[in-house]
């Protein structure tokens, strides 16, 4: 599903900065990965890359054997609405949109119609337990709520991937093993390949492959 | 299209202050061009009817003063015009003077019937007057040449004189009333604001200031003129004409004036011309305020919503997808303001159009709907200036640096 191979990254600020070192990774269909480290060792910016939101220097990602790189805006907007559905620490959810309105966006750069999306927005919310919610603008929500929110919006348009970066980060311990449950049961019963980003080792243990980051290089397994 | 109006009024309602702020900007530049256009439109109006009201292909000639000594003459003679000065312009420009004719203006007199009486100025015309003063009949005819002819005590009131004579002004054709001690028949009545004129025959009046041949005004109908230098020409060739006949300097100046509403009236065209011009300008440059206005505020919106950008764009929002919304989203606040702006203005139009309906310098200040359409058309433009600057700004929102920042 997932091949990089040799991928390097540099941050050219003030002071050039080596994030990624030298990255080979597979990542196969239907895997629930999760992808470790340190703060500031790099995580966040491997899970950009494989969600195209970020360019790399050197190497090669292919993504379901499709080569990102030198990609137009319009074919990553492409790629990413169909292919790839993300959960980020903090939701970002448009916080003037309900739930409802967040979770069907995605469907409208499909140029879905509305009807059809709004049906479609609520049978996923339906599905993570959120229903009676639908209507609530995302400050109505708790950390847990609004996390399953994202959720839906990221399952909505069939993602053959989903790229989480910290999702548990925001949340209480019990809300956190909720999420993960969710993130398990998609793995288990519909197959979905799945990158966790995290620094918790307790959502670590929960996803079947752990991939260390040190300092920008993948640590080999123990 | 719905989902693009929907999407833009979550986005509008959401930041319902700063967009009712940006809104006033706009009603108010749109406000004061429909203001200005409807103004000079009644000022413009007012000039065509008053053009329409008074033919504008002629020239009136009164005599005058002779300022310059000439053929044994001294200067300071009063040159008065006569009756071989109708046929010798005339004869001399047969190719640009239509239609010459005279007039004699009587003093003020009393006219009376058994019912009541009226003190007026009467004139002495010929039957081409009701044509240079677009006269309307109410009632009867206006003089004919039978009359000149015959220099018939006939004579044309207005509407008001009428109605003050007669009981039943719909009496008055027909009947007798005394100018001073003569009978006269009225042949005609006119409807009238102003003018309260006493009209009869031109060979009438003369007979009425004790004969003679003196003449105390001059009007020739021009034809062949479309242009300033043609109505100069004839201007001049009428000086020519009466400088012969009364023996002055053809530039002296003084000796006859005339008034040349050929000219004038294409100088009126000019200017206003100018006016509209000129308020279009003035209306734009309000407005372009107003476009500025909205600009900053797309600007500030675009600064704010980078994080919501960069979750679009994540979520598979294409480049031109941002583009469209943000300018549609000022478009739209230009237009529903604009339209604001225009119901606003059309309806002081209509307020300064009821409360000027009795003055003569505005008449009906109302934009019609052609510049309801440009202004439309202005509108969509506006907006779409407002929000290119923006909106190419937020296209260079990258996805990973606008989900970074909160
Ligand atoms: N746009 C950027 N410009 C410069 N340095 C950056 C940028 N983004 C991240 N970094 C730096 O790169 C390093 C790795 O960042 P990141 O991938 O976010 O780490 P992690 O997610 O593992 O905490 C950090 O030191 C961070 O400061
Ligand atoms: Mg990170």
């Amino acid at each position: 599903m997932i091949t990089l191979k040799g991928i390097n990254k540099t941050y050219f600020g003030a002071v050039p900065l080596h994030v990624l070192r030298d990255i080979n990774l597979h990542i196969d269909r239907g895997e629930l990965v999760s992808i470790m480290g340190a703060s500031g060792s790099g995580k966040s910016t491997l899970l950009n890359i494989l969600g195209i939101l970020d360019n790399y220097d050197t190497g090669e990602y292919l993504l379901d054997g499709v080569l990102i790189r030198n990609l137009s805006e319009n074919r990553a907007a492409e790629l990413r609405n169909r292919m790839i559905g993300f959960v980020f620490q903090s939701f970002n959810l448009i916080s003037y949109k309900d739930a409802l309105d967040n979770v069907a966006l995605p469907l409208f750069y499909q140029g879905v119609s509305r009807k059809k999306r709004r049906l479609m927005a609520m049978e996923q919310l339906d599905r993570l337990g959120l229903a009676d919610r639908a209507r609530h603008l995302p400050g109505e929500l708790s950390g847990g709520q609004k996390q399953r929110v994202a959720l839906a919006r990221a399952l909505i348009t069939n993602p053959s991937i989903i790229l989480a970066d910290e999702p548990t980060g925001a949340l209480d311990s019990k809300t956190s093993c909720e999420v993960m449950q969710i993130f398990r049961e998609l793995n288990a019963d519909r197959g979905m390949t799945i990158v966790i980003v995290t620094h918790d080792p307790g959502v670590g243990e929960q996803t079947n492959r752990v991939i260390r980051i040190v300092d920008g290089r993948i640590a080999p397994d123990q | 299209m719905i989902d693009l109006i929907s999407e833009i009024a979550q986005v509008l309602g959401n930041n319902k202050t700063r967009t009712a702020l940006t809104g006033i900007a706009v009603v108010w530049g749109i406000f004061m061009l429909i203001v200005l256009l409807g103004m000079s439109n009644g000022v413009l109006n007012s000039f065509n009817e008053h053009r329409n009201s008074q033919g504008s292909n002629m020239l009136k000639v009164w005599g005058g003063i002779t300022s310059i000594a000439w053929q044994g003459y001294k200067e300071g003679r009063r040159v008065s015009l006569d009756d071989k000065d109708i046929a010798r312009i005339a004869a001399d420009n047969p190719a640009q003077a239509a239609d010459v004719s005279a007039q004699v203006y009587g003093s003020a007199l009393t006219v009376s019937t058994p019912h009541d009486y009226t003190s007026a100025y009467y004139m002495g015309v010929y039957p081409s007057e009701q044509r240079q003063r677009s006269l309307n009949m109410k009632a009867g005819r206006f003089i004919n040449d039978l009359d000149l002819h015959e220099r018939r005590k006939v004579v044309v009131l207005s509407s008001k004189t009428a109605e003050t004579l007669f009981a039943d002004p719909g009496d008055a054709i027909g009947s007798v009333v005394k100018m001073g001690n003569i009978a006269f028949t009225v042949v005609g009545v006119y409807n009238t604001e102003w003018d309260q004129s006493i009209y009869v025959p031109f060979t009438t009046a003369r007979v009425l200031a004790g004969g003679g041949d003196r003449i105390d005004s001059i009007v020739i109908e021009l034809k062949n003129v479309n242009s300033e230098a043609d109505g100069t020409e004839a201007e001049t060739r009428t000086r020519k004409s009466l400088a012969a006949n009364h023996a002055f300097r053809t530039d002296d100046e003084s000796a006859v004036s005339i008034w040349n509403r050929f000219n004038q009236q294409l100088e009126m065209n000019r200017g206003m011309n100018i006016l509209n011009i000129a308020v279009w300008v003035i209306g734009l440059f309000t407005l372009l305020s107003g476009i500025i206005g909205v600009s900053n505020i797309m600007f500030v919106s675009v600064r704010e919503r980078t994080h919501e950008i960069g979750i679009r764009r994540a979520i598979g929002a294409r480049p031109r997808s941002i583009l469209s919304q943000i300018l549609f989203e000022s478009v739209a606040i230009t237009t529903l303001f604009g339209y604001i702006g225009i119901f606003l203005g059309s309806a002081v139009n209509e307020l300064i159009a009821r409360l000027t309906e009795q003055t003569e310098f505005i008449s009906n200040p109302r934009t019609d709907l052609n510049i309801a359409l440009s202004v439309t058309v202005v509108l969509i433009i506006a907006g779409m200036l407002a929000g290119l600057f923006p909106a190419l700004k937020a296209l260079k929102v990258k996805p990973v640096e606008a989900l970074r920042e909160e």
